[in-house]
């Protein structure tokens, strides 16, 4: 029979045991069969084995340094049109609008078709005989040779489209929790408008800034399904060449080593993020 | 010593290929000079043979007994049997009823086997007693002594399958595979959109067409077409011929010729109007031309590629005898020309051509689905290469199709 006390303590540890076990499932025997598989050499048919192959890890920065770096640039302008378009989405809604939960949903509703399907579909919106493209034309803004479809814009723009959602979400939640009477104090002790929004409205709405980045990035930086249905080989990123490692060519130790690689870049950026922003303010104006 | 170490890595294939006993083996490695202990530590050292080499001749007979037929597990590749799986009904009904397990569940060759490999060297069962793989795939398996011999006895049919078909490099006598369907990979192109008639392989390398071109990210396929291109035969091919025909790839890709490597989703591409000229797979034209009238099948002057997918019963089948009957089956000329009509692939089999009379007559001289001696001459398989050689394939492929 265990005291009063010693429950008490083992409480907390009761309480994480689901999420516990599930980051322990899902998460961490992945990662470390995955690490012993990155250090494995062989092929498919004659089996792999263990050897210590750190080269894997060399060999895969120089054969695929291009789509690494692709995958950061279009995810990190991706994350800042996000950014930019949902700042004054979130803004209004948070503060000038009536039909707040009908803006929400609209935000959140063509997430209730697949990911894929909506991707698929702009590849019917943006392919070459189609309105977009016409209108473009017409307009002279596209060459009469041009094309969205297959480029580097239809991919940015996929990734910004399918991820805007998790940029728009955070921002609204810190913007709505903002205290309106300290924009008002501040407007009242002689801060212009711009000045209070500068100064108390966008430090206040930072963990919802930084919240929605990180939600935009991470994820987009290992997408794979927009290079893959609205861009060409030339506009592969990382997420194309792992997927195709792992199922098509069948070099899973590549695969694995490249996994590997982007969750080591993306912590240091994430790192390298929050310093930036100051990860104590993050705190405090959570709080 | 590269060129040693590629002999080296041949010949250690063919001894896994079982075309060399083990006796020829330690003759010809005496013969370079090498003593027993170092043959072994070079076997080891090679890895050429781990997981492949059975220890003995793999048996290429065998006897199933007539059973009562109750269950089949049938793995294909998807839209490779008639919408309303009538052939697979008449079959069960055939055979009393007995159940047949279909799973559509072949997507890519490579992702497959990717799948059942650790059972396949295991020497376990699959639990699935038909799977359907192509030629290349169909050799591997065969190497590695994953399958099971058919019972030919069991198989009269086989009488009817097309002569040419007969001797495949990979498994002379037949003994473990039966053809399924075979197809063709060439060219189609949307002539509104090329505004000309299209003959040859370089016509998809017109830089009127740039930006418009999709090619099959295969490299069977893309770069065995390359290889005619070159004005060689794929049957006297060698890897260097083919390494050739991806660089030729990769530099018309850097031009921005090409707008994507594909699988069989280049039919969006063709049907949006985004790709005007495409490398294709025959069975696809038939459903392409409902959505693009018009849309152009060529087999060019410098010929075209004719592949086969087999059906096989991977090793340990739980029911090899209802495997053999459906075999069998779709060797009836009648339900061949069925499945021909519905599916549009070549049909391996003879006779199948007077059945389709009955079966539906505008397709009876349909070059696609029977090509006649005229178009097969025009027609010639995927190279063969070596499990290694097929490797630097694929890896080069894949450097230029950018994953």
């Amino acid at each position: 029979m265990l005291s009063l006390r010693s429950r008490r303590a083992l409480f907390p540890y009761l309480l994480l045991l689901p999420g516990l076990a599930w980051l322990i499932a899902f998460f961490l025997v992945p990662v470390l069969t995955q690490s012993y598989v990155s250090l494995e050499s062989g092929n498919l048919e004659q089996g792999f084995q263990f050897n210590w192959a750190w080269h894997t890890y060399s060999d895969a920065i120089s054969n695929y340094g291009d789509q690494f770096g692709r995958s950061f640039l279009y995810a990190g302008i991706a994350t800042v049109i996000a950014l930019i378009i949902s700042f004054p989405l979130a803004y209004y809604i948070a503060f000038r609008s009536r039909r707040k939960n009908l803006l929400l949903l609209l935000i959140i509703l063509p997430f209730f078709t697949s990911y894929l399907v909506r991707t698929i579909a702009w590849q019917t919106i943006l392919s070459d005989d189609g309105f977009v493209v016409n209108t473009l034309q017409s307009l002279g803004v596209l060459g009469p040779d041009g094309r969205l479809l297959a480029t580097r814009t239809a991919v940015i723009a996929g990734i910004t489209y399918n991820f805007l959602p998790f940029m728009a979400l955070p921002l609204y939640v810190s913007l709505e929790k903002i205290d309106r009477r300290l924009i008002e104090a501040a407007t009242d002790l002689y801060a212009s408008r711009f000045a209070a929004f500068r100064k108390v409205t966008v430090p206040l709405a930072l963990p919802g800034i930084f919240a929605g980045s990180l939600l935009t990035f991470i994820p987009a930086v290992g997408d794979f399904i927009n290079a893959q249905f609205l861009g060409t080989s030339r506009q592969y990123m990382i997420g194309n060449v792992i997927q195709s490692k792992f199922l098509v060519t069948t070099d899973y130790p590549t695969a694995a080593a490249l996994s590997f690689m982007l969750m080591g870049v993306i912590l240091l950026a994430v790192f390298a993020y929050a310093k930036a922003l100051g990860a104590r303010n993050l705190t405090e104006a959570a709080v | 010593m590269p060129e040693q170490n590629r002999e080296l890595e041949l010949f250690f294939e063919q001894v896994a290929e079982g075309r060399v006993s083990r006796r020829q083996l330690i003759r010809r490695l005496g013969a370079a000079g090498l003593t027993m202990s170092s043959a072994g530590t070079l076997l080891a050292a090679c890895g050429g043979v781990k997981g492949t080499d059975k220890g003995g001749a793999v048996k290429k007979t065998a006897t199933h007994p007539k059973v009562a037929v109750k269950q089949l597990n049938f793995s294909n590749w998807p839209l490779y049997m008639d919408p309303k799986r009538k052939v697979l009904k008449e079959w069960s009904q055939a055979n009393g009823g007995a159940h047949v397990r279909y799973v559509e569940e072949i997507n890519d060759l490579d992702e497959f086997f990717g799948k059942v490999r650790q059972q396949l060297q295991r020497g376990e069962s699959l639990n699935r007693d038909l799977v359907v793989l192509t030629d290349w795939m169909a050799a591997r398996w065969v190497r590695g002594g994953w399958v099971e011999p058919v019972d030919k006895a069991n198989v009269p049919n086989e009488k009817n399958l097309q002569p040419g078909l007969r001797h495949p490099v990979w498994d002379p006598n037949r003994s473990f595979s039966l053809p399924w369907q075979s197809g063709m990979s060439a060219i189609a192109y949307n002539p509104k959109k090329t505004g000309r008639k299209l003959h040859s392989i370089n016509d998809l390398f017109d830089p009127k067409f740039k930006g418009h071109v999709t090619m099959l990210s295969d490299p069977h396929d893309s770069a065995g077409l390359m290889v005619l291109l070159a004005g060689k035969k794929t049957e006297d091919a060698k890897l260097d011929d083919v390494l050739a025909g991806i660089q030729k790839i990769d530099q018309q890709n850097k031009k921005g010729q090409i707008r994507r490597f594909t699988g069989n989703d280049y039919t969006t591409d063709l049907a949006k109007g985004n790709a005007w000229v495409s490398v294709v797979y025959s069975g696809d034209v038939f459903q392409l031309r409902k959505d693009v009238p018009g849309i152009q099948f060529i087999i060019p002057d410098e010929g075209a590629l004719l592949w086969t997918d087999n059906m096989m019963m991977p090793q340990k089948p739980p029911h090899p005898y209802a495997a053999e009957t459906m075999m069998n089956f779709v060797y009836e000329p009648p339900i061949a020309a069925q499945l021909a009509a519905a599916i549009n692939y070549v049909t391996p089999v003879v006779g199948a051509q007077q059945a389709m009379e009955k079966v539906d007559p505008t397709l009876v001289h349909n070059q696609l689905v029977f090509p006649d001696p005229a178009t097969r001459a025009k027609l010639h398989p995927y190279v063969t290469l070596t499990a290694a050689e097929e490797r630097q394939m694929n890896d080069a492929m894949t450097k230029v199709t950018g994953a």
